[in-house]
């Protein structure tokens, strides 16, 4: 887990050519794109990221959840709310 | 799409899958919702699973339990997940 | 029944529903449930308009009418 976790923070924002580091400029560098959404219960979410707000609620779209690192279901749109939410990674495709 | 609550806004009279805490599943039609996600809905199908492990073998054992109810309001903190049910395309 | 800005419910005339699961409701008349604890509630489907509600929802969190947030 904490590995894991490293690798959400260590990651390079794609279009973020200043390296801001600040928590803000990676979510906004990461909006319209791949993420990885790990929520508190283990379950990962891959899919775009449509948007986001203050309470970490989440937008994704043509996402798909994993379980145990297993494809279990694929939504077109889905709202997770921000509570669950773990860590928000940037994914390639 | 300005906000993620947008999303839940454009399913309003439609039908919703909803995922909760607990291994609780919902299908219904949304009528109402708030910024906490409390929800109204109504024709709703719950699914309830549980994972119970044979005493002798070890095995898990899988098992769903459905039921229904006809209006519905869902308390907005055991909310995981919301999404329009799949099109089928 | 009373319902509270947090959801706190206060419920008068109480029936319980399952009495051989829960025999020590038997004598409950009143009660109070924290609205923190609280699920679901189920409704009667008649007694509630959800055209009223979905366009209730809808002021709301529209833009233009700039409702309460």
């Amino acid at each position: 887990m904490s590995s894991e976790s490293k690798d959400a923070s260590t990651e390079e924002a794609p279009t973020n050519a200043e390296h801001k580091r600040s928590p803000a400029d990676f979510l906004k560098a990461v909006l319209g794109r791949p993420v990885n959404v790990r929520l508190n219960t283990g379950t990962d979410y891959k899919g775009v990221l449509a948007c986001l707000d203050g309470y970490m609620n989440i937008a994704m779209e043509q996402t798909e959840e994993y379980v145990d690192g297993q494809l279990k279901s694929k939504y077109g749109d889905c709202f997770i709310r921000g509570n669950n939410v773990l860590y928000i990674s940037s994914q390639k495709r | 799409m300005e906000e993620p609550l947008d999303l839940i806004k454009l399913s309003l009279s439609e039908r919703v899958y909803i995922k909760c805490r607990n291994s609780r599943e919902l299908r219904g039609t949304l009528h109402a919702y708030d910024q906490h996600l409390n929800m109204v809905l109504s024709q709703v199908e719950e699914t309830i699973t549980t994972i119970e492990e044979d005493e002798e073998t070890g095995e898990e054992i899988v098992s769903k339990k459905t039921r229904n109810v006809g209006m519905l309001f869902v308390r907005g903190d055991i909310v995981v997940l919301v999404s329009p049910p799949l099109r089928t395309s | 029944m009373i319902v509270d800005q947090y959801l706190n419910i206060k419920l008068t005339n109480v029936s319980v529903v399952n009495k051989d699961k829960y025999p020590q409701l038997t004598s409950l008349k009143n009660c109070f449930i924290r609205g923190s604890v609280v699920r679901y509630v189920q409704i009667n489907p008649n007694d509630v308009d959800t055209e009223l509600l979905q366009d209730a929802t809808r002021k709301e969190y529209s833009p233009v009418a700039g409702g309460e947030k």
